[in-house]
C-alpha cells in the first residue's frame, strides 16, 4: 500500500467559543506507533474523537488508507478496520469477558443486511475471540461478566476488542492509565507484539516512560496545535515541549 | 376447562405476545417506551378496519397489520435517535395520548363508539372460539418466543445488546446506533400488532379507550416484574399481573391497591425482575433445576 | 375584546396553576433525575387534607398549613422509602415504581375517603377586582397573588441563599457537591419538602377554583406536568414555569376559538413533541 495509513491535515473543530483542535497536521505510516502527547487539555482525546468519527471537524481532512473518513460516523470508520480505544473504560457490564469480543468480532457483519441474520455463537467465532483473549491474557476470564472485572483487566479487555475491529489501525487512549508495574510491562510487550503482526498504533499516553519507549514517532499538542514532531529523543530535548509540561500545572510522570 | 378461564388465558397469551415486543424495545435494545399499547392498538384497529372495511381474512389481513406496524414503529422509533432517557420516555408517553387522541377523533376509526362486527377467525372453514381460538393464541406466542430467541442467537441481537450496555462502545465496532434501534422497535411493533390483531378478533369490538397510557404502563410492570432481557421474562409478567387481578376479584374493592402494591414492592426490592440478572429465583432456585449453569 | 381579555385572563390562571403544579416536578427531577410522576397523588392529597381540615376548624389557614405538614410529611416519605434506594437502578425503575406509588395513594384516597366529588366552597381572604371591564373574583386574584408569591419565594431561595446554592450545586451535579461538603440526601430531602408543600397549595387552589375534590384529581395533571418539563427544558424550573403559562393560554384559548373538537388534553403532549422536533433539549434546556 502506497502512501500514510493515516493523514491528518489541518484539522480543527470549533466548541461554542472554544477552538479545541486548532489546525493540526500529521500523518502516520504503516506500522508505526505515534505516540500523542501533550498537556492536559491539549486536544489529543478530541483528535482521537474526530478520528474515530465521534466528531465531525469543522474543517480540515483526515485520510484513511487513502479515503476521506471526517464527517462519518463512528460504526462507518470502524467498518474499515480503525479500532478504538476509550479513555473511560466501556465495557459491556452484562454480558461476558467473551461476548464482549464476540460483539466486536461482527465489526463486519453488522452493515451488510445478509450477514446480520447469522449465528454468532458458532464455533469459529468463539475460536476467534479466545485467541484474542489468548493475546491480552484474558483467556481465564472469558466467562466472566465484564462488569466485575478490575480496571486493569478492562484496559486488556478494550484492547481484544479495539484488535478485533482494527485490522488496520488501532486507536489507544491513555490504555495504560491506572495500571501497577506489572500490567503495565505486560501491555507493552502485548502493543510491541501487535505492531510486529503489522498493524499500526496510534496512542495517547501520560505515562512519559511508556510513551517514550513504545513510539517510533512523537506529535505534541498543546492548546489544540501542534507544538513539536520528531523522534523520543529529539522531543525529550526540546525546550517548548519541556516548558509546555513543566510551565504549568500537572508534571509528566515520574519514570 | 371452563369457558371463563380460557378468555382470561386468552387475553394473558395476547398480551404476553405484546409484552414479548415490549421486551425487544426495551430489554434487547435498551430503549424506553411508554407509549407500546399505542402500537397494540394501531394493530387492532388495523385488523379491525382491514376484516370490516377491508373484507380481509384475519390471515390475510395480517401481513399488512405486521407491515403497518412496523412502519409506525419506525416513525415513532424516530424520537429514540434524538432524546435520551427521560426525554424519551415522556415521549413516548406523548404517542400513546396522540394516537388514542386520533383514534377518538377522527371519523375513519369510529370515533367514540370504536369499530364493532369485527368476524371471528376462521381456519378451514371453521370460526375460532373459545379453547380453539386460545391454541391458536398460544401457537402465535410459541411463534412470537421462537423468533425472539432466534434474534437473540444472532448478529442483530448481539448488535442490540452492545447497544443497550454502552452506545459509543457500540458505534465503535461498526455498530450503527440508527439502524439498530430503528430495527428493535420495527420488530417490538410488529409483535405488538400481531396481539393487536388476536385482540380485535376475540372482542370483536375496539374501541380508544381500551389502548390508553395505563396500558402501557401495565405492559412494562409485566415486562420488569418478569425480567427484562430474558425470554420467560415476558410470559412470567403478563401471566403474574393478568391472573392477579382475577385472583383478587373477591377482594372487589381492594383490587387495585393490591396490585399497585405489589408492583411498588416488586419493583422496590427486586428491580431486575423475578428473571433478571440478580434476582432470588437465579440466584437460588434455577442452579438448583438446572444444576449450576445459570 | 372583552371576551379575549377574559379569555386571557382565565389561561393565566391555569397557567399558573399549572405553573405551580410543576414546580415540584421540575425542583425533583433538578436533584434527583427522576420523573416523580406520584408527584400528582401529593397533590391530590394536599386538596383532601386541606378540604377535611377546613370543614372541620372552619379555618382556611389551618387547611393551608396542615395540608402542607401533610405533604411534606408523605413527600420525604416516598422519597426515602422509594426513591433513595433505587437511584442506582435504570432509570425506567423509579418511573415504574412512582407509578406503583401513585396507584397506591390514589385508591387509600378512594377507599377512606369514598370516590364521590367532595365540594370546597371555601372563600379566599382576597379582594375581587376589576380590571378593563373583566370582573376577577377572589379566586382568580388568590392564584395570580399565590403564584407569584410562591415564585418570588424560589427565586429568593434559589439566588440569595446558602441552601438555595446548595440545591443548585446538588442539582448540577450530586457527587461533586458532596465532595464540597453538601449533605447531598438532605438537600434532596429539603427538595422534596418544598416541592411537596407547594403541592399542596396547589391542590387546596384547585380544590377551590374549581369546587371539587376527588380522587383521581391528580390524573391528568401527572401527565400534562411531565409534557410541561419536557417543553421547559428538563432542568430548567423557570423553564417549566413558562411552559406552563403558555399552555394554560393556549388550552382556554384554543378551545373558545376552534371549530374542531380537539382533544385538550393532548394539546400539552402535541404541543411537546413539536418543541422537541425543533429543540431536542426543550425550549431552556442545555445540554
Amino acid at each position: 500500500m502506497s502512501g500514510p495509513l493515516l493523514e491528518v491535515r489541518d484539522l480543527a473543530i470549533q466548541f461554542g467559543g472554544l477552538r479545541a483542535v486548532d489546525g493540526v497536521s500529521f500523518v502516520l505510516e504503516q506500522g508505526e506507533i505515534l505516540g500523542l502527547l501533550g498537556p492536559n487539555g491539549a486536544g489529543k482525546t478530541v483528535t482521537f474523537n474526530l478520528i474515530s468519527g465521534v466528531y465531525k471537524p469543522s474543517s480540515g481532512e483526515i485520510r484513511f488508507a487513502g479515503r476521506r473518513i471526517d464527517g462519518l460516523a463512528p460504526h462507518a470508520i470502524a467498518a474499515l478496520g480503525l479500532g478504538r480505544t476509550f479513555q473511560i473504560v466501556k465495557p459491556f457490564t452484562s454480558l461476558t469477558v467473551l461476548e464482549n469480543v464476540l460483539v466486536a468480532r461482527g465489526v463486519d457483519r453488522y452493515g451488510r443486511a445478509a450477514s446480520l441474520w447469522t449465528p454468532w455463537r458458532s464455533r469459529r467465532e468463539r475460536d476467534a475471540a479466545m485467541a484474542l483473549l489468548e493475546r491480552v491474557g484474558l483467556a481465564d476470564l472469558a466467562g466472566r461478566k465484564a462488569g466485575l472485572l478490575p480496571l486493569g483487566n478492562l484496559r486488556r479487555l478494550e484492547i481484544a476488542r479495539a484488535l478485533a475491529v482494527g485490522h488496520k489501525l488501532l486507536l489507544l487512549d491513555e490504555s495504560f492509565s491506572g495500571l501497577r508495574h506489572e500490567e503495565i510491562a505486560r501491555l507493552e510487550a502485548l502493543v510491541r507484539d501487535i505492531r510486529a503482526q503489522g498493524l499500526t498504533v496510534l496512542l495517547i499516553e501520560h505515562n512519559m516512560r511508556v510513551a517514550m519507549g513504545l513510539s517510533d514517532r512523537i506529535v505534541v499538542m498543546e492548546y489544540g496545535r501542534k507544538l513539536a514532531e520528531g523522534s523520543p529523543e529529539a522531543i525529550q530535548q526540546d525546550e517548548r515541549v519541556i516548558e509546555a509540561y513543566l510551565g504549568r500545572k500537572g508534571e509528566p510522570h515520574a519514570s | 376447562m371452563n369457558g371463563y378461564a380460557v378468555t382470561i388465558l386468552t387475553q394473558i397469551a395476547i398480551q404476553a405476545i405484546v409484552v414479548c415486543g415490549l421486551n425487544v424495545i426495551v430489554g434487547y435494545a435498551g430503549q424506553i417506551s411508554l407509549g407500546h399499547a399505542a402500537f397494540f392498538g394501531i394493530g387492532a384497529y388495523s385488523a379491525a378496519l382491514l376484516s370490516t372495511q377491508g373484507g380481509l381474512s384475519f390471515w390475510a389481513a395480517l401481513p399488512l397489520v405486521l407491515a403497518i406496524c412496523a412502519a409506525c414503529g419506525l416513525l415513532l422509533g424516530l424520537p429514540s435517535l434524538r432524546l435520551k432517557h427521560d426525554f424519551l420516555a415522556i415521549t413516548t408517553i406523548g404517542i400513546n395520548f396522540v394516537v388514542q387522541a386520533v383514534f377518538l377523533y377522527v371519523p375513519f376509526f369510529g370515533g367514540a363508539l370504536g369499530i364493532s362486527g369485527i368476524p371471528r377467525v376462521q381456519l378451514f372453514g371453521a370460526a375460532l372460539k373459545g379453547t380453539r381460538y386460545l391454541y391458536l393464541c398460544l401457537a402465535c406466542l410459541a411463534l412470537v418466543v421462537g423468533v425472539s430467541w432466534l434474534f437473540t442467537r444472532v448478529f442483530a441481537g448481539l448488535a442490540c445488546f452492545a447497544l443497550r450496555e454502552d452506545e459509543p462502545a457500540a458505534a465503535s465496532m461498526g455498530i450503527s446506533p440508527v439502524r439498530f434501534k430503528l430495527l428493535a422497535f420495527m420488530l417490538g411493533t410488529m409483535f405488538a400488532g400481531l396481539g393487536g390483531s388476536l385482540y380485535a378478533h376475540q372482542m370483536r369490538f375496539v374501541s380508544a379507550d381500551d389502548f390508553s397510557f395505563p396500558l402501557s404502563v401495565s405492559f412494562l410492570a409485566m415486562l420488569v416484574l418478569g425480567g427484562m432481557g430474558s425470554l420467560a421474562g415476558p410470559l412470567v409478567g403478563a401471566l403474574i399481573l393478568g391472573a392477579l387481578p382475577e385472583v383478587f376479584r373477591p377482594l372487589a374493592n381492594f383490587r387495585i391497591l393490591f396490585y399497585a402494591l405489589i408492583l411498588l414492592l416488586m419493583i422496590r426490592f427486586q428491580p431486575g425482575g423475578i428473571f433478571g440478572e440478580a434476582s432470588l429465583v437465579r440466584r437460588r432456585l434455577l442452579p438448583r433445576f438446572l444444576g449450576g449453569r445459570s | 375584546m372583552h371576551l379575549l381579555l377574559e379569555q386571557i385572563l382565565n389561561g393565566l390562571a391555569m397557567g399558573s396553576i399549572y405553573a405551580i403544579l410543576t414546580l415540584g416536578l421540575a425542583l425533583v427531577y433538578g436533584v434527583m433525575r427522576i420523573l416523580h410522576v406520584a408527584h400528582a397523588s401529593v397533590y391530590t392529597v394536599g386538596a383532601y387534607a386541606g378540604v377535611v381540615i377546613f370543614h372541620s376548624t372552619g379555618s382556611l389557614a389551618l387547611a393551608f398549613l396542615g395540608s402542607m405538614l401533610v405533604c411534606s410529611a408523605l413527600g420525604v416519605l416516598i422519597e426515602r422509602l422509594v426513591y433513595f434506594p433505587l437511584l442506582k437502578q435504570p432509570p425506567y425503575v423509579p418511573m415504574i415504581a412512582s407509578i406503583a406509588v401513585m396507584l397506591t395513594i390514589e385508591e387509600l384516597i378512594r377507599l377512606v375517603a369514598g370516590p364521590q366529588i367532595l365540594t370546597f366552597d371555601a372563600k379566599l381572604p382576597f379582594p375581587s377586582v376589576d380590571l378593563a371591564g373583566v370582573h376577577l373574583n377572589s379566586t382568580l386574584v388568590a392564584v395570580y397573588v399565590i403564584t407569584a408569591a410562591i415564585l418570588g419565594f424560589l427565586w429568593y431561595l434559589t439566588t440569595r441563599t446558602e441552601v438555595g446554592l446548595a440545591m443548585r450545586a446538588t442539582a448540577q451535579d450530586m457527587p461533586i457537591a458532596g465532595a464540597q461538603g453538601i449533605n447531598s440526601h438532605a438537600i434532596v430531602s429539603l427538595t422534596f419538602v418544598i416541592g411537596s408543600a407547594i403541592a399542596a397549595i396547589g391542590g387546596i387552589l384547585v380544590g377551590i377554583y374549581y369546587n371539587e375534590v376527588y380522587p383521581t384529581m391528580g390524573a391528568v395533571p401527572a401527565y400534562k406536568t411531565l409534557a410541561l418539563i419536557v417543553v421547559g427544558g428538563m432542568g430548567s424550573v423557570w423553564g417549566a414555569v413558562v411552559a406552563a403559562m403558555l399552555l394554560g393560554l393556549a388550552e382556554t384559548l384554543l378551545i373558545g376559538y376552534l371549530p374542531v373538537p380537539f382533544p385538550r388534553d393532548a394539546l400539552a403532549f402535541v404541543a411537546m413533541i413539536g418543541v422537541l422536533v425543533w429543540r431536542s433539549e426543550g425550549l431552556f434546556g442545555s445540554r
